[in-house]
């Protein structure tokens, strides 16, 4: 079996995936294809079918209908041999009591069998990853909320798995956790993990991320690279213009423009003078050639830039797009 | 050939893997069970109060005994000899320990384990359990024998205080054996009980209160049933003469206290008090004077092992035939009868005259009932451990099944190389 047909295979694929609760479709057809290496972000608002969908990928919901296959593994027809190629968080856990750090991760090395040599210098490795190593002996249940995280994260680690399915690691953490957080998921990156993160809170998993869905009411609205899903997204690029002259005669002069929308005046953003922002569909050429004409009109232009797009507006496009899309 | 043909042999047998699970369930539970000084002074309490029972029972019994011994040896209805005053302090320590240590093991065996399950869903750990290679039924049974674990080490511990009963003599070995029987399949009956509403209630609060409603059941509403039961089935169609026609035996099957009596009944010489309790319990059809006890009808048709043999009991199964003649003037007597379940003092002649034959009937069968029930009801839980609509997935894959599914199955292992 030559190499190259071994990594195309996906490490996750899910195809038509369906769950219904009671009547209640929480996943509507769901075409996922996550490749080996990948930090795959799930993106999308509470109850979009986001932990839903991993808890189908993990074993512990059949679908409704569709398939889901982990390294090509269907995760209904042979669910132990997914469970070992996947290490799980789920998003709200609980830890046992009168249990210490090492003995933790030492039940769950159990759990997957993995050989008593290996999981005494395993469990070492893994608390030096999550940098808990000073925790060693203490009770699970002392831990502060952040640390229960990374131990978390350093249980679904012991069997050494292909795939992490991380629900919402980031949620309830304090900034600096959050941060610690990051650290040890780039950690994992490279380590070659792939891994599929799911989060409500957008910027946490933007510049982590090799690729993003997003999805809402239970479909996935788009994916790919965050810069594949902002130049499908271009026609409504918004521009800042900062003005030191009259703004609402620079807003009519815009006005007149036809690749231009709705003119927002926006007080009190600009270091000096008034901002717009300007919804103006056209390429970089376009845009500047939008100052020249702007500047020779006569208006008096302190700063001119397109308003980064992070992953927050694209995600509210991409839903509102939606949203008039079934209106309509 | 397939990765997965190839990773398929690497599976070790199912025997072993459920091996495993229950043996890593077992040591994280026991883990914490047994940490620091819980366990010991539990231990030390329960034997504390176990061995100030007995004592207690000696200082009571011990002088009345005495004072019956020196009027020298006498005997009962039937010519036998009544227990002389060391054999009746043992079979009364005997009679209180067996009762005391059910009472206790009967309630604490169901609250070991009626959290084993829900509290991992409450404390929200079961998905990290249920998302690992753990097999189901290894999660069901280690979390049940490592509840139980602590609890046979109480009965065990306790093993050395029945025993004192062998110095005073009036129970054996056997005797012991029995009772130790009783205790283990109390303590694993109920405590699958327990298992088996953990896993089927969500919250461990109604969990405990539907274990102890079904203990409730079994131990005080069977024969509340089987008194019914049996007073309600006297005049029918089918028994016109309303003779009393006793329940089905059955329903006392599950009964640890009825099994209990039954263990305590068959150390009694005559018809002592636990004698006269199982027989008042499971007889609605004799009549009594003092000690001496026969039956008015036919008992028990189509009930086999209820049918009363031995001195003044018709019926039962003639084990030998040895004509002893004993109390030939009662009506419907079959004195040559010593029945397969009763304890003789000579060929045919019961020692307890009319239950005796009932003495070591109902434990084994509370014992295999015990075993049915707990091996049905792990099962049972072990299923509602399953994610929903996962179970047949826990089928192992038929050999031809492996090679459907995908092209090329597994990829590289990507991080193993690396860490």
């Amino acid at each position: 079996m030559s190499e190259s047909l071994v990594s195309s295979v996906p490490v996750i694929e899910t195809r038509g995936l369906v769950k219904r609760y009671d009547g209640e479709l929480a996943v509507a057809g769901i075409d996922l294809t996550v490749a080996a290496g990948e930090i795959y972000g799930l993106v999308g608002p509470n109850g979009a079918g986001k932990t839903t969908t991993m808890r189908i990928l993990a074993t512990l919901l059949a679908p409704t209908a569709g398939e889901a296959r982990v390294c090509g593994i269907d995760v209904t027809a042979d669910p132990i041999e997914v469970r070992r190629r996947i290490g799980y968080m789920p998003d709200f856990y609980g830890v046992y009591d009168d249990l210490r750090v090492w003995e933790y991760l030492d039940f769950f090395a159990r759990c997957y069998s993995v050989a008593p040599a290996r999981r005494a210098s395993m469990i070492g490795e893994l608390l030096a990853i999550v940098g808990l190593s000073d925790k060693r002996d203490a009770y699970v249940e002392a831990l502060s909320r952040g640390m229960r995280q990374r131990l978390c994260l350093a249980h679904t680690l012991v069997h050494d798995p292909a795939l992490l399915i991380l629900d919402e690691p980031a949620s309830g953490l304090d900034p600096r956790a959050r941060v610690e957080l990051r650290e040890i998921l780039r950690e994992l990156r490279g380590m070659g993990k792939t891994i599929l993160i799911s989060s409500h809170i957008l910027p946490e998993l933007g510049e982590l991320c090799t690729s993003v869905g997003i999805i809402d009411h239970g479909r996935l609205l788009r994916s790919g690279t965050i810069a594949e899903i902002e130049r499908s997204l271009e026609a409504t690029a918004i521009l800042r213009i900062d003005l030191l002259s009259d703004p609402d005669a620079a807003a009519s002069w815009l006005g007149t423009d036809a690749r231009v929308g709705d003119v927002l005046r926006v007080d009190g953003e600009a270091v000096h003078g008034i901002r717009l922002e300007v919804p103006f569909s056209g390429s970089p050429d376009e845009q500047a050639g939008l100052l020249r004409t702007m500047v020779e009109a006569g208006h008096v232009v302190s700063g001119f830039s397109q308003a980064t797009t992070d992953l927050e507006e694209i995600f509210l496009k991409v839903t509102g797009k939606s949203e008039e899309e079934s209106a309509a | 050939m397939t990765a997965a043909m190839i990773s398929a042999p690497i599976r070790s047998s199912a025997l072993r893997e459920f091996g495993s699970s229950v043996t890593t369930v077992m040591i994280k539970e026991l883990r914490s069970r047994f940490r620091g000084r819980r366990a010991f002074i539990v231990i030390t309490i329960y034997l504390g109060v176990l061995a100030l029972l007995a004592y207690g029972v000696y200082a009571v019994v011990a002088p009345q005994a005495r004072i019956n011994a020196g009027f020298g040896p006498r005997t009962d209805g039937f010519g036998i000899t009544i227990a002389n005053a060391s054999a009746t302090i043992g079979q009364a320590i005997f009679a209180l320990l067996s009762i005391f240590e059910l009472i206790l093991v009967a309630f604490m065996a169901p609250a070991f384990t009626t959290g084993a399950i829900s509290l991992e869903r409450e404390k929200q750990t079961l998905d990290l359990l249920v998302s690992t290679p753990l097999r189901p039924g290894g999660i069901v049974v280690g979390k049940l024998l490592s509840a139980l674990a602590f609890l046979i080490l109480l009965i065990l511990a306790a093993v050395p205080l029945s025993a004192l009963v062998l110095m005073y003599g009036g129970a054996t070995l056997d005797d012991i054996v029995r009772q130790q029987a009783v205790l283990l399949m109390t303590a694993i009956g109920l405590g699958s009980i327990g298992l088996f509403w953990s896993a089927a209630v969500k919250r461990t609060q109604a969990a405990t209160v539907l274990t102890y409603l079904t203990v409730l059941f079994l131990t005080l509403g069977t024969p509340m049933i089987y008194a019914f039961w049996s007073a309600t089935n006297t005049y029918n169609a089918e028994n016109p003469f309303g003779a009393p026609r006793p329940a089905p035996e059955q329903l006392l099957w599950a009964n640890p206290a009825v099994a209990m009596i039954d263990v305590v009944a068959y150390t009694e010489p005559g018809s002592g008090w636990f004698t006269l309790i199982l027989s008042g319990l499971t007889g609605s059809n004799e009549v009594c004077d003092g000690d001496v006890c026969w039956q008015t009808t036919t008992p028990n048709d189509g009930v086999p092992g209820l049918k009363l043999g031995g001195a003044g009991v018709t019926g039962g199964a003639p084990a030998n035939g040895d004509d002893v003649g004993v109390a030939n003037d009662l009506p419907l007597i079959d004195p040559g009868a010593c029945p397969a379940n009763a304890r003789c003092a000579g060929p045919g002649l019961a020692i307890s005259p009319i239950v005796g034959t009932l003495a070591g009937h109902f434990w084994p069968r509370y014992g295999l009932t015990m075993a049915a029930l707990s091996v049905l009801l792990t099962v049972a839980a072990m299923r509602l451990v399953v994610p929903n609509g996962m179970r047949f997935a826990f089928r192992r894959p038929r050999p031809g099944a492996a090679a459907v599914p995908i092209e090329p199955a597994q990829p590289e292992p990507p991080a193993g190389a690396e860490q």
